[in-house]
């Protein structure tokens, strides 16, 4: 008997020790679950903020957690093209009151808040009227001052710096805290972020630099503009050095992408070289853009987004229009313009609207279209394979130009698709008559022009780019194209400023 | 007492269970490895779109596990012979489509990508470089670089990369597998096809031969590939690249009348062909024989009533009507007579003879008899020794550029020339066609970048031989080439 009860009373320890146990993993797990298993993005009510604000799912795979993402400009100052200068230096911008940029999204993942890109990091930008009145941001025009080579070239050179320790970034990251009166990263953040996530981050930053790389041999973008399809090539893994020269460089101007919705309805090609007809294809392929991939992205978040976009009308033109003078620029639009741009700035509608004009006819510089091939057009078909309608099907090798409403025109400077022409103005000039050189990345507006202030080099410090039009020197700078009698260049002075004012309605 | 009845129900419980789980195991396994999913209806919606994308069985055996089939171009890019993914292989890739002509998507537990004929099979042209292609399914695959296709999936798997850790972590950038579908590639998918393809090494290894010419687009070596393939012979010093034939109108080679199939008369009718290039495909006895005598059925019914295409661009109805008159003196004798489907002895055309080294009697009588095993009837390949090339019949002889059993001369124009006077080195496998010489275009920058490079010095490719016609006149010339457009 008393064996017996010895050998319970320990076999009972044993169940109670083992009760005790199971109980601590089971609520260590769920904090650690909780702790490291949530997935919640920071939302918006109101669909504008959402734009600006909301997530794509992009932090899955690209997220940078918050904190590290606000060291960088500080311990990497001296890396900014205008040195100290935050995140602004690249050409990001922060409305009042917010700590992160427009086109910049939170979200709550793997245990850290992640923050990456959305749609309008490249379609959102600013307007000032006048130097020193405050920018005005709108959302979904062109993003007029981001200088995406520039980001991506801070980035990569502080993945190459010896400061790119634990040591280094967690001091940092102690730093801003202790000023914005905040304690320490909490304990856990610390140890993953010293022994994992900083090691981690520096790998990928490293990687997408190698992958990346080519873009160095490509004239610079400057502000505004980007090179569409290459990084593609590359997010294929094409070995970029053997592709043949005439498709390596595909520099075009951001566009604008409010009203979407008539677009689809009309079944424009979209894409300057009008390469998709499916709005939804193309949304899905700009994502990929911000750094969603197939299985990360945030469906619903980005559905609202495209349906916001589809009904979101362009900003009126902000000054004085000369209602009589734009009245008699309308015939002078009806006879030269509309038969490809839509019948106004609301109704789309037009002959050859949306559609391809061949390159010979539109004789605008022909390397964007050169740089996507049939070869990508196929290896797409595969993007979003196994996801039922999402996979790539409308993806077409064009030979030309697509025709574009101009709704919102007056925010959509520079024009034509490499924006190598300054302003509205310009552009009703033979191309021999257009500006050689200009500055990009200036917001202040040019409202006898129909553009942006394109002689100012430096403001506070900030250099402005200059956009070089030789194609001998830049290829794929060329401003000619888009001329002759066809094209509204041989308008007299007077047509032109009628035409002109009229343009602003739209 | 009480016990007894306790114990045997506790035995009975645990053998029900094992029963269950062995159940469950087995219809888990049977769905996850061998299920088969009917392909979606679009694909068998027209007699082309089952031809250019309908599965003829081969996902079986010689299918490969999607999603490797997906990340090996991302991959191992390095090892393709440009930039481009699989469209660097010259495969015929129609816009929208997510897998190339030929290439057949299939659930078979998991869903596997396989081969048809048209892979080898479909041809494609623009009609100027400011145009996409246009596909023609059974015209011959002129741009396809099958050789390299071979060693690609091969040299991928050599590669120390191809692990499940580098394999899963690529297909977690594109598709997100349930947990269940991970296991299983990672467990059995990546190394069972590393392996098999692995042990494919051994057959091709001819393929990697270091002494014979490469292939180069729009060619293949196929008396090879039925010896090392088929009948598992060791290598031997043969070489014999040929163009990929059109299949287009099958049904005008009458097998009663003498004639035969294949360049070098080297069958016997239509339905041994096909069964014995889809069998290639197969990579083994079929799966299921019912189902295979019904994709036969019907491949010969499609390959037999299928016309070639009519000739792109304008003609000059005039001058083809003179050229017919050129024709008949000069090309009916062999090409619209008796003997057109039948044996010219090689000593009689002259062309290069190594193609006829590849066969042999022995090797048919050993063929005949595998695929007798295998279950099949079939008149098969012809029992005796190869002596000579096909007259060809020359429907749609426009797309069937370059010309020649081994593709050796670019253009019509250029076969109406004497040897000499034919181009010694040029590029084949660029799209854009050339209607004045009636071929495609050999030269110049894109034909470079895009071709691969022929020379009629290397083995086997020699341009010699059918010297006929080359005496005509310039204008004779001209009127025969118009009438050639029109066939």
């Amino acid at each position: 008997m008393d064996e017996r009860s010895s050998m319970q009373r320990v076999l009972s320890r044993i169940g109670l020790i083992t009760v005790v146990l199971s109980v601590l993993v089971v609520l260590g797990a769920m904090f650690l679950l909780g702790r490291f298993g949530a997935d919640i993005p920071v939302d918006y009510n109101d669909d504008s903020d959402h734009f600006k604000y909301g997530s794509l799912g992009s932090e899955h795979e690209f997220g940078v957690p918050y904190w590290i993402w606000r060291a960088l400009p500080e311990l990497f100052q001296d890396k900014l093209p205008p040195p100290g200068q935050g995140w602004q230096s690249v050409g990001f911008v922060f409305e009042p009151g917010k700590d992160l940029p427009v086109g910049m999204s939170k979200r709550r993942y793997l245990g850290f808040d992640l923050v990456w890109l959305n749609c309008a990091f490249c379609h959102a930008g600013t307007v000032r009227e006048t130097p020193q009145s405050a920018p005005k941001v709108y959302a979904a025009m062109p993003a007029n001052t981001f200088d995406f080579r520039a980001f991506m070239r801070f980035l990569f050179a502080t993945g190459e710096d010896r400061r790119f320790t634990p040591q280094d970034i967690l001091r940092q990251i102690d730093t801003i805290r202790k000023r914005e009166g905040l304690r320490r990263l909490p304990l856990i953040d610390r140890l993953v972020l010293r022994f994992y996530g900083i090691y981690y981050m520096r790998e990928r930053i490293l990687t997408l630099r190698d992958r990346l790389n080519f873009i160095k041999d490509e004239p610079e973008w400057g502000p505004g503009r980007v090179d569409t399809f290459n990084p593609l090539k590359a997010y294929f893994n094409f070995p970029i050095d053997k592709l043949p020269q005439r498709e390596r460089i595909g520099t075009t101007d951001f566009p604008s992408i409010w009203n979407q919705g008539q677009r689809e309805a009309l079944k424009m090609n979209l894409h300057w070289d009008g390469n998709n007809v499916s709005l939804e294809e193309r949304n899905r392929s700009a994502a990929m853009g911000a750094g969603i991939t197939p299985p990360t992205g945030d469906r619903p978040r980005m559905k609202r987004v495209a349906d916001w976009l589809r009904k979101l009308d362009a900003p009126p033109y902000p000054f004085k229009i000369d209602k009589t003078l734009a009245a008699q620029g309308a015939p002078i639009y009806k006879k030269y313009c509309a038969e490809c741009h839509g019948a106004d700035g609301k109704d789309f509608r037009g002959e050859y609207s949306g559609m391809v004009v061949p390159i010979e006819n539109i004789g605008t510089d022909r390397h964007r279209l050169d740089s996507y091939t049939y070869d990508v057009a196929v290896n797409q078909n595969m993007i979003f394979a196994e996801y039922g309608d999402e996979r790539f099907s409308h993806f077409r090798k064009t030979f030309g130009y697509a025709n574009s409403p101009l709704d919102g025109i007056w925010l959509r400077a520079p024009y034509l698709h490499n924006g190598s022409v300054p302003t509205l103005r310009d552009l009703l000039q033979p191309s021999a008559k257009r500006p050689k050189t200009f500055y990009r990345g200036y917001d202040v507006y040019d409202q006898k022009n129909l553009g942006f202030v394109t002689d100012v080099a430096e403001e506070n410090g900030k250099k402005f780019f200059l956009y070089d039009t030789d194609e001998k020197k830049e290829p794929g700078n060329s401003n000619q194209g888009h001329e002759g009698k066809r094209y509204g260049t041989e308008l007299s002075a007077t047509e032109k400023d009628a035409l002109l004012e009229y343009l602003k309605t739209f | 007492m009480a016990d007894g009845p306790k114990k045997r129900y506790g035995w009975k419980l645990a053998l029900l269970v094992l029963l269950l789980l062995v159940i469950v195991f087995g219809a888990v396994g049977w769905y996850k490895f061998f299920r088969e999913e009917p392909q979606p209806d679009w694909v068998t919606a027209t007699p082309d779109m089952r031809f250019k994308y309908g599965s003829i069985g081969a996902e079986h055996d010689a299918g490969l596990p999607y999603w490797i089939f997906f990340v090996l171009p991302r991959m191992f890019p390095e090892k393709l012979p440009g930039p481009g993914g699989y469209a660097s292989l010259g495969v015929a890739w129609e816009q929208g489509q997510e897998l190339p002509i030929g290439f057949t998507k299939k659930v078979v537990g998991f869903p596997r990508v396989a081969n048809n004929c048209a892979s080898c099979h479909t041809a494609s042209y623009r009609k100027s470089p400011n145009d996409n292609p246009v596909f023609v399914p059974t015209g011959p695959n002129h741009t396809l670089n099958l050789q390299a296709f071979f060693r690609f999936a091969v040299d991928c798997a050599k590669d120390p990369r191809f692990n499940a850790d580098e394999i899963m972590s690529q297909i977690a950038l594109v598709y997100d597998l349930p947990f269940l579908d991970k296991l299983i590639y990672r467990y059995a998918l990546i190394p069972i096809t590393k392996k098999r393809l692995l042990e494919r090494e051994k057959q091709f290894q001819w393929v990697y031969h270091k002494e014979f010419p490469l292939w180069g687009r729009g060619r293949d070596d196929a008396m090879n590939l039925t010896k090392y393939f088929l009948l598992n012979w060791p290598m031997d010093d043969s070489i014999g690249p040929t163009d990929m034939p059109s299949i287009w109108n099958l049904k005008k080679y009458q097998p009663e009348k003498g004639m035969l199939m294949n360049l070098a008369g080297d069958s016997h009718d239509a339905r041994s062909v096909i069964i014995d290039s889809a069998l290639g495909l197969l990579a083994a006895k079929p799966h299921d024989s019912e189902d295979f005598r019904k994709q036969i059925d019907w491949l010969v019914s499609y390959l037999s009533e299928k016309q070639a295409p009519k000739f792109p661009f304008a003609m000059d109805a005039k001058l083809a009507e003179v050229g017919k008159g050129v024709f008949d003196a000069n090309c009916a004798r062999c090409h619209a007579s008796e003997r057109t489907g039948t044996r010219v002895p090689v000593e009689e055309v002259g062309t290069d003879r190594e193609r006829l080294k590849t066969w042999s009697k022995k090797a048919a009588v050993e063929s005949n008899k595998v695929v007798r095993n295998f279950g099949i009837e079939r008149r098969g390949l012809v029992e005796n020794e190869p002596s000579g090339y096909i007259a060809a019949f020359l429907d749609g002889i426009w797309l069937r550029a370059p010309y020649l059993h081994n593709g050796s001369v670019p253009s019509l124009r250029d076969l109406l020339s004497p040897v000499a006077e034919r181009p010694k080195v040029f590029y084949r496998g660029y799209d854009v066609y050339d209607p004045v010489n009636v071929g495609f275009v050999t030269e110049g920058e894109e034909a470079e970048r895009v071709g691969t490079r022929y020379d009629v010095s290397e083995r086997a490719s020699g341009n010699q031989g059918h010297e006929y016609g080359t005496n005509l006149s310039a204008k004779e010339k001209d009127a025969l080439i118009e009438y050639l457009k029109t066939l």
